[in-house]
């Protein structure tokens, strides 16, 4: 009786080892799989990742003039002002309000005029006017040529009628 | 024989580091990606020198295309659920809960009053087809300004950006300069691309 007990006994010790050791094999995972995605991932989010952010201007207008402020509007030499009236390729540019002599000019060249004007008026004040025939890439231009030329002080403002008659030339030019 | 098993052995590889960086360079990159939003229209922003990034939070885009429609955006769910609500409560719309859900997935949108509810309820293939006809912004029909003012009570902090079509008509966008000075929104951006400096 007893040694065949024992005998089960070794045999069950036996094959629970086997079982054990299956065990530990199976741990190996292939990870393969895994890799390629990983790499799939990772070439995808590479791809669609843009580093470059857009850019912006930032632009700063006067509040909305108070009640009792709207009467006392600020004195500007006539001499130191000047208008830009924006067109669709070209710029018509002039000094004072009283008799203008506008003179055109491209918008590309337009950085170097304001650079200059702004070296020899002190306190000047440019006031863009843009016709309804320009864009708004024209006015983006116009601003970034303030910007660059260092101009302090403008503004975007309605039209005169004196302005308003480039708009009617250009309109019968065509 | 000993020499022979070691040389049939080297051709196994520790891949692990290999695919430790795989995966960190997986997070990171899916960490630092943001996808472009959802626009109704397609824009070709301005060149322009200026060296501003863009805000990346409370951010309300104000997108003006070629035709000189109006479209509004905000990054914010929360704030674009507040919006509305605002929105409906100034002009009377009855807006359901399930409706304010779908509009604040919407990034961006133009449409006037009337066709929101029609919007709201499309899904997403059918949006994209249907023509935005741009937020109003004439002088008797200003809903612009509302959705203006609904942005700035949901968050204080918003700071806005135009987005304008290059070819858009500029008196358009002066239109939208005079709705924010007029709700005393004086500063402001405009998006524009970095121009290649020839010199």
């Amino acid at each position: 009786m007893l040694p065949e007990l024992d005998e089960i006994h070794v045999e069950k010790v036996n094959q629970r080892e086997s079982e054990n050791k299956t065990n530990k094999r199976a741990v190996n995972v292939d990870m393969n799989p895994m890799v390629d995605l990983a790499f799939l991932l990772l070439t995808f989010f590479m791809l669609a990742t843009t580093f470059s952010k857009p850019h912006a201007m930032e632009l700063l207008i006067p509040a909305k003039p108070k009640e009792e402020q709207a009467e006392k509007e600020m004195a500007v030499k006539e001499s130191k002002t000047i208008s830009l009236v924006l067109l669709m390729n070209e710029v018509k540019w002039y000094r004072g309000i009283t008799e203008p002599k506008p003179i055109s000019i491209d918008y590309s060249s337009l950085e170097s005029l304001l650079f200059d004007l702004n070296q020899n008026t002190e306190g000047m004040v440019v006031l863009i006017k843009p016709l309804t025939s320009s864009t708004y890439g024209n006015l983006v231009d116009v601003l970034d040529a303030l910007g660059t030329s260092g101009v302090q002080r403008y503004a975007i403002s309605d039209l005169s009628d004196f302005d308003k008659a480039f708009e009617t030339n250009a309109g019968t030019d065509e | 024989m000993p020499k022979l098993r070691s040389i049939k052995k080297l051709p196994k590889l520790d891949m692990n580091p290999m695919v430790d960086m795989a995966f960190l360079l997986v997070t990171f990159f899916m960490m630092t990606t943001t996808f472009k939003s959802d626009m109704p229209v397609e824009v070709v922003i301005p060149l322009s020198q200026a060296e501003l990034t863009v805000p990346e939070k409370n951010l309300c885009t104000i997108t003006i295309d070629k035709a000189g429609q109006v479209y509004i955006g905000l990054d914010n769910k929360f704030d674009r659920k507040q919006m509305l609500g605002y929105v409906a409560q100034q002009s009377g719309i009855q807006v359901s809960a399930d409706e304010f859900e779908r509009f604040s997935l919407l990034t961006s949108f133009g449409v006037p009053l009337d066709q929101l509810l029609d919007l709201i309820a499309m899904d997403k293939t059918e949006r994209k087809r249907y023509p935005q006809n741009g937020i109003p912004t004439g002088e008797d029909n200003d809903e612009l300004r509302n959705w203006i003012l609904g942005s700035r009570l949901a968050n204080p902090n918003l700071r806005f950006a135009i987005n304008g079509d290059a070819e858009s008509p500029v008196y358009k966008v002066k239109r939208v300069f005079d709705i924010l000075q007029d709700l005393n929104i004086t500063r402001f951006n405009l998006i524009t691309d970095t121009e290649k400096d020839a010199s």
